[in-house]
């Protein structure tokens, strides 16, 4: 167990290299300059050239990335281009917001789809699962920010049952308040979430019913609502576990259209600003916070896998 | 996958053009006396009552809340509530603020400054002439990477701040310039005692904890959420009405229009195609006002064809198009826009709309580019893709310019690319663009524009005679003199076609029904309230 950490985590450190120098070329490769976003016309060449110099930008591209590596290994992310914070208190400051909202959101999905998935998977193709699974097709099709929209209107227009933007009324420091401010981007998420979620545990339960372990059941003569919940469900749930593990990732980066249609003061705003004004440091540092998460969650998902399940431990399964 | 399709969706630049900065003023209303204005006069529009916040909706974070570095609309939008201004122009009248006077020596080579007296920052210290000179100083100073630099440098000489007493302040200029005093106007004093002993000023911690002279005194800011500023009881105009203004940070406009109309919001701009559904709701005065900005149709004269460096063809194009279709096209009423002829702006100084203009007259255009020789020609036309302005103007002359014979492509490209293409002087694959400015009251800063060899000369323009006007009017302290300057420089440029200019725009800003005082505070360019303090809860 201890070999499968450390020989993972070693992995890890090549493979943050690769997503820091293939995120540095996308952002380089693509059009557009992070100095233009501060350029007006009425500024004089001079004072434009004297601030790319002073941001480094004027030097080349392999040399802008080595630098941001050097630093980067001594601990430091940098401090944005646009306006010169430093990066990691940026990240550290809209985590809780992020975490919070995208956390219950994951955790509310997986225990509305697991219920939901098991269902429609023994009752393939009958009315419940092809209900099922229209809602579920319904939920990956319809744009999530366009759901926002709707939500707003009908909840915080029509309804006037909730507020309709941000994390907080202003000025007041209440639980109680950040979570009624929450509740419509969490659906909305949770609904973004749940759509694949779904289909994800249907298609294992149906995998699990052709399993000879289940036939046996029936011939002992079990029902079918506890070969489900009893025997299936232990089977369904193993791969929820690399499920969390994959969402590691987005428990970080946030949501990035949700978050910037409710005004939620998370990661995915931040990244959203920072993409329009390729401001690198801050898009660097939110990709490689996380690809770490994410390494680590997937690490994480294996050494449950084996926890939950014997066989995996004992074989050469995990890799 | 959501990721990273919307982090493509998101590069959406916004055009570095349209969110330009600076001063410029607007004609809703005369600008009130600046001076001591005591907050007990009552206004016309009814008994102004102290107390009450307002909630003003903003684009974004704001980048940096020093106004030596703000550039971005959020930040000047905060620091002008914030950081008590020198003095304003509206329509060519200052309106002063912390200062009293400003007073030029016989050889306008020296303007004396004087400053109220009793001034104090947000902290109760002593507002002085040291900050004023610390503030010249700093934004000079090259490590400190302030972009008014160069604004402060005329003729490749820096401008000098001498201090004379506690409230007076020399400007000495190292040549005539008329123009300085538009630089004064976007120039606004940060406290010396809090920053003397900061290595960087850009860098520094204390930008998150502004300390101000303005109205309104910073109280927090929370990322991503919004800023607050409380009233500023010894605010030298005299005590602000509101106890605090809120600017809540609204990326996603629909959404955003949909919290102003729940009442989250009270002021907000409106796109043209909103004004409708916010003005049923009854709640809203709806106000547009001149922003000082021109919006116009590019000519790329040193494009790989090169066809545009032709003036016949230019003026036939121009010729082709008309004014009046254009406005209707792009702001779907004349109420937000007014028809342009002249590239400086109806607030500008020596404005003048009394220039060739191009009204529309096919005959002639299919006359100039026979006399030009020019046949079966070809222009490409760069849009920013999802801009709908740009995609409405980009058929538009598309379908006019077929009329008389010429084929224009159309090339629809990312937001950035876009960007990037337009002030790259280097770029070749493009004849015309939409494009527009905001350049403030003095028609100097105009000559980075049109001037040969300039950095924002889009056009590639050259002409030695506008050369020598331009020139001829940055030196000139002749007030007559000067303005006979410009107004020759607005005719050849207009003669030159240079540009199409299609319309001076107009802001558009949605105000909660329940407050008042919006005269007073004057609707202003970029930053919506010249002095908030005047606004008040009915």
């Amino acid at each position: 167990m201890r070999q499968l950490i450390v020989r993972r985590l070693l992995q890890a450190i090549p493979m943050l290299f690769v997503v820091s120098v293939v995120c540095f070329g996308m952002i380089k490769l693509a059009p557009g300059d992070p100095v233009l976003s501060f350029v007006t016309p009425n500024m004089h060449a001079e004072d434009i050239e004297r601030i790319r110099h002073n941001l480094g930008l004027d030097q080349p591209a392999y040399v802008q990335y080595l630098l941001w590596l050097k630093e980067c290994l001594s601990g430091n992310l940098g401090y944005s281009l646009v306006n010169h914070q430093p990066v990691l208190d940026q990240i550290v400051d809209r985590l809780p917001a992020t975490v919070g909202l995208m956390g219950i959101s994951i955790a509310l999905a997986v225990l509305l789809a697991i219920p939901l998935g098991m269902i429609a998977g023994a009752n393939r193709n009958r009315w419940i699962d092809k209900l099922i699974n229209l809602i579920a097709y319904i939920g990956i099709s319809v744009p999530l920010f366009w759901l926002a929209i709707l939500f707003i209107y009908l909840f915080a227009i029509k309804l006037h049952w909730l507020p309709s933007m941000g994390m907080r009324t202003i000025g007041k420091e209440s639980a109680l308040d950040v979570v009624k401010h929450g509740i419509l981007p969490c659906a909305v998420l949770t609904i973004g979430f749940l759509a694949s979620y779904v289909r994800y545990i249907r298609s294992g339960t149906i995998g699990q019913f052709k399993e000879e372990y289940v036939q046996i059941q029936y011939a002992f003569g079990s029902k079918k609502s506890t070969v489900l919940f009893r025997h299936v469900m232990k089977h369904v749930l193993l791969p929820i576990i690399t499920l969390l593990g994959m969402s590691m990732g987005d428990l970080v980066t946030g949501a990035l259209v949700t978050e910037t249609v409710f005004s939620w003061p998370g990661i995915g705003s931040l990244g959203m600003t920072a993409v329009r004004g390729m401001d690198y440091p801050v898009i660097m540092g939110i990709t490689l916070f996380s690809a770490v998460l994410l390494i680590l969650g997937n690490l994480a998902a294996d050494i449950l896998y084996g926890v939950a399940d014997p066989r995996i431990k004992s074989g050469e399964v995990s890799s | 996958m959501r990721k990273g399709l919307s982090g493509v969706l998101a590069l959406l630049l916004l055009t570095v053009l349209i969110s330009a900065c600076s001063g410029g003023n607007n004609a809703a209303s005369p600008p009130a006396s600046g001076g001591s204005a005591s907050a007990s006069q009552p206004a016309a529009s009814g008994q102004p009552k102290d107390g009450g916040n307002l909630i003003i909706a903003v684009g974004a974070d704001p980048v940096i809340l020093n106004p030596n570095y703000a550039g971005d609309r959020v930040s000047l939008t905060i620091d002008q509530a914030l950081y008590a201004p020198l003095f304003q122009v509206n329509n060519g009248k200052k309106t002063f603020y912390l200062a009293d006077s400003l007073t030029p020596s016989a050889d306008n080579l020296t303007y004396t400054l004087k400053l109220k007296s009793g001034l104090t920052w947000h902290d109760g210290q002593p507002l002085t002439a040291d900050d004023v000179v610390f503030t010249i100083d700093k934004i000079l100073d090259e490590k400190q990477n302030s972009m008014f630099r160069e604004s402060l440098i005329i003729g490749g000489k820096p401008v000098q701040a001498v201090k004379v007493d506690d409230t007076t302040v020399d400007f000495k200029l190292p040549q005539v310039s008329p123009a300085f005093e538009a630089t004064l106007v976007q120039l606004t004093p940060i406290p010396k005692h809090v920053f003397e002993n900061e290595a960087n000023i850009e860098k520094s911690t204390k930008n998150n904890a502004p300390v101000g002279s303005g109205p309104f005194k910073f109280k927090e800011y929370k990322s991503g959420e919004y800023v607050t500023l409380e009233r500023f009881d010894n605010y030298f105009g005299g005590k602000p009405h509101l106890d605090s203004i809120t600017y809540r940070i609204a990326k996603d406009t629909n959404a955003a229009n949909l919290a102003l109309q729940n009442g989250e919001i009270n002021v907000k701009y409106l796109d043209p195609q909103d004004v409708a559904t916010i003005q049923a709701t009854n709640n809203f005065d709806i106000l547009p006002y001149s922003e000082g900005r021109l919006a116009y149709l590019l000519f790329n004269e040193d494009s790989d064809t090169g066809v545009l460096g032709k003036k016949e063809v230019r003026q036939a194009i121009s010729y082709a198009l008309s004014r009046d279709e254009l406005i209707q096209t792009t702001y779907t009423s004349s109420e937000y826009a007014d028809p342009a002829k002249s590239f400086v702006t109806p607030d500008g100084l020596f404005h003048t709309n009394d220039v060739t203009s191009y009204d529309n007259d096919v005959a002639k255009a299919k006359e100039l580019l026979d006399a030009a020789g020019v046949k079966n020609l070809k222009l490409r036309f760069i849009v920013s893709s999802g801009n709908k302005a740009q995609e409405a103007v980009s058929l538009y002359v598309q379908q006019k310019l077929k009329a008389v014979g010429i084929t224009v492509e159309l090339k629809s490209m990312d937001a950035s690319a876009y960007g990037q293409k337009f002030v790259d002087l280097k770029s070749k694959d493009f004849e015309l663009a939409l494009a527009g400015y905001i350049m403030g009251y003095d028609p100097d800063a105009y000559r980075i524009l049109f001037a040969s060899g300039s950095n924002s000369n889009y056009s590639r323009y050259s002409n030695k005679e506008v050369d020598a006007l331009f020139e001829q009017g940055a030196g000139e302290a002749d007030e007559a003199k000067r303005g006979e300057a410009y107004k020759k420089l607005q005719e050849a440029i207009a003669s030159d076609a240079v540009v199409y200019p299609i319309a001076y725009t107009k802001t558009i800003v949605a105000v909660d029904k329940r407050y008042g005082g919006v005269d007073e505070a004057v609707l202003k360019p970029v930053v919506i309230f010249e002095d908030p303090s005047k606004l008040y809860l009915k």
